[in-house]
């Protein structure tokens, strides 16, 4: 199909052409296949030669999928495998919205207002660039080694990047829009209901993705630290009783899981940013 | 030189506008130096001079964008009662050089965005925003993006939108800078055309001589340097649709060539 848009034809369409063993070779997919085959070959292939050596710090890929079915089936201190898939997610979403309900709003009103950037900007940047791994000790003294901690350490984690990125996304907006909209008869509310929302959404959703995969981190370094569920201490467990196929298993999941709730944020950001999504094509 | 004062007639006017920009603290700038113009009702005005003259910031100060040092810029209203400009306001319109639109908008939503920040009700406001944007060639693309729009295809949308706010003045600043030699020949023509189908009082800043000559019922020269000073005010009573090759439009371009005393 092809459809004429603004003098500038876009074609969307590709001829038929004869499958050959060229074009084979050189198709998308057939290059994905091959490079997880090879992945999965030569993880295969080494598991089996340190194996072999007598050492198993390596499990082969079908022990780590064995080792995934015995989570599902049987019970690991008291939850089989999507109990602990959901307490870590769990935790992942409380923190990363209670960081974005907060974080998100104030980095606008931030960007929008000199008085508060003035008291809000010297205390952020002082804590800033402290790892939010660090404030792990100081949590479980205060809050115990309950949920709490652990919902604590991904509210800190995840606060930088939304707050970052929201208040970025309002200081970089084209001043000229403001004329726009003050030519037009608009004032101030107008010039942050029509310009600067819209505009710095989609500097929002990159800082949301960024949070998202830094919650992620932490979760896991709260679970390594003290939890009797989630991903983070099937990692633990399988360390403790010396299982390399149980810790490989719990960070494979870890990464289809985190994988998922990314997708989750682009969808929603798909569905607020219509003209963003036409922009990238997709 | 030709200095109107404020008569009936009369709808926009500058009286000795100054401008001095402070840059860096310190050093004073003169960019506009005594400027008086005045624009008759549904007169078409073209400010022409080349880059760095003052033009834009000329425009600016009509527009209340900027303040002028000294000086007043006065606007008839309805009641035909002259009174000072303070601010940017719906009185007057503004298309930009850069096409300014809201990315997050169809060309639907830019233009009928005056009407909705006026508060008239969306049924109101889209069948005024469709009626412009028809007057500028654009039905069927409503629901388009204006990424996915050609540059000339943008500025029409700029001016629909402009159009749909209903403003006293139109001010046009250099709109079509950024297009290609045949485009803007085309979008020319396209602006005559709208304007003769709805006249409104028009100030447009170019830089082009061909586009001054094309669209202006008036042309006002500013000087090549800063401070920007006028030149000559050269009326022109082409007949529309004015040719590119008319003869007198010729002379008339060789004049404005010939009149001005560019230096390196």
């Amino acid at each position: 199909m092809s459809s004429n848009i603004a003098n500038e034809t876009t074609c969307a369409f590709r001829d038929r052409q004869p499958w050959t063993v060229g074009r084979v070779l050189t198709n998308r997919y057939f290059l994905y296949t091959v490079s997880f085959c090879c992945f999965f070959l030569g993880w295969d292939y080494l598991a089996r030669t340190l194996g072999a050596e007598g050492s198993s710090s390596l499990a082969r890929p079908t022990e780590v999928i064995v080792a995934l079915q015995d989570l599902w089936d049987n019970e690991l201190a008291e939850y089989k495998l999507l109990g602990h898939i959901w307490a870590s997610t769990q935790r992942v979403l409380i923190g990363f919205c209670i960081a974005a309900v907060l974080a998100v709003p104030l980095g606008l009103i931030m960007a929008l207002n000199r008085y508060v950037n003035a008291i809000v900007k010297p205390l952020f940047d002082l804590l800033k660039p402290m790892p939010p791994i660090s404030w792990i000790s100081i949590s479980i003294l205060w809050f115990g080694i309950d949920e709490t901690s652990k919902v604590f350490i991904i509210v800190i984690g995840t606060f930088v990047p939304c707050l970052l990125n929201a208040y970025n996304g309002v200081r970089l907006v084209d001043p000229e829009l403001y004329d726009v909209i003050r030519m037009l008869g608009g004032n101030r509310r107008d010039e942050i209901l029509h310009v600067c929302f819209p505009a710095s959404f989609p500097a929002i959703f990159a800082g949301l993705q960024i949070s998202l995969s830094s919650a992620w981190t932490c979760v896991l370094a709260a679970e390594l630290v003290s939890a009797r569920s989630g991903l983070g201490y099937i990692i633990v467990q399988g360390m403790n009783l010396s299982d390399p196929a149980m810790v490989m298993g719990g960070m494979a999941v870890i990464a289809v899981v985190a994988w998922c709730t990314t997708l989750l944020v682009t969808g929603l950001e798909r569905y607020l940013c219509p003209w963003k999504r036409k922009i990238a094509g997709l | 030189m030709a200095t109107l004062t404020p008569t009936p007639d009369i709808k926009i006017a500058c009286t000795n506008v100054n401008k001095t920009f402070i840059q860096k603290g310190k050093q004073e700038v003169p960019v506009l130096d005594d400027v008086s113009l005045a624009v008759r009702e549904n007169e078409f005005l073209v400010i022409l001079g080349p880059g760095q003259c003052g033009k834009s910031t000329l425009l600016r100060i009509i527009a209340g964008l900027e303040t002028p040092t000294t000086g007043t810029v006065t606007l008839s209203g309805a009641d035909g009662v002259a009174h000072g400009v303070e601010g940017p306001g719906s009185d007057r319109g503004l298309v930009f050089q850069g096409y300014m639109l809201f990315p997050w908008k169809t060309v639907l939503g830019n233009v009928e965005m005056g009407p909705k920040l006026r508060g008239l009700p969306g049924k109101e406001c889209r069948e005024i925003a469709k009626r412009y944007i028809e007057l500028v060639g654009l039905t069927g693309f409503e629901d388009h993006y204006p990424h996915q729009l050609s540059g000339g295809m943008k500025q029409r949308v700029g001016i629909a939108r402009v159009y749909a706010n209903s403003p006293q003045v139109m001010l046009l600043d250099e709109p079509f800078g950024q297009l290609d030699a045949q485009t803007r020949i085309f979008m020319e023509q396209e602006t005559a055309r709208i304007w003769q189908a709805e006249q409104r009082t028009v100030i447009f800043v170019t830089n082009n001589i061909d586009e001054a000559l094309y669209l202006g019922d008036r042309i006002v020269c500013m000087e090549g340097k800063l401070p920007g000073r006028v030149q000559t005010v050269k009326d022109v009573t082409l007949p529309r649709p004015r040719e590119f090759t008319d003869m007198e439009f010729l002379r008339l371009r060789q004049e404005i060539i010939d009149a001005s005393q560019l230096t390196l």
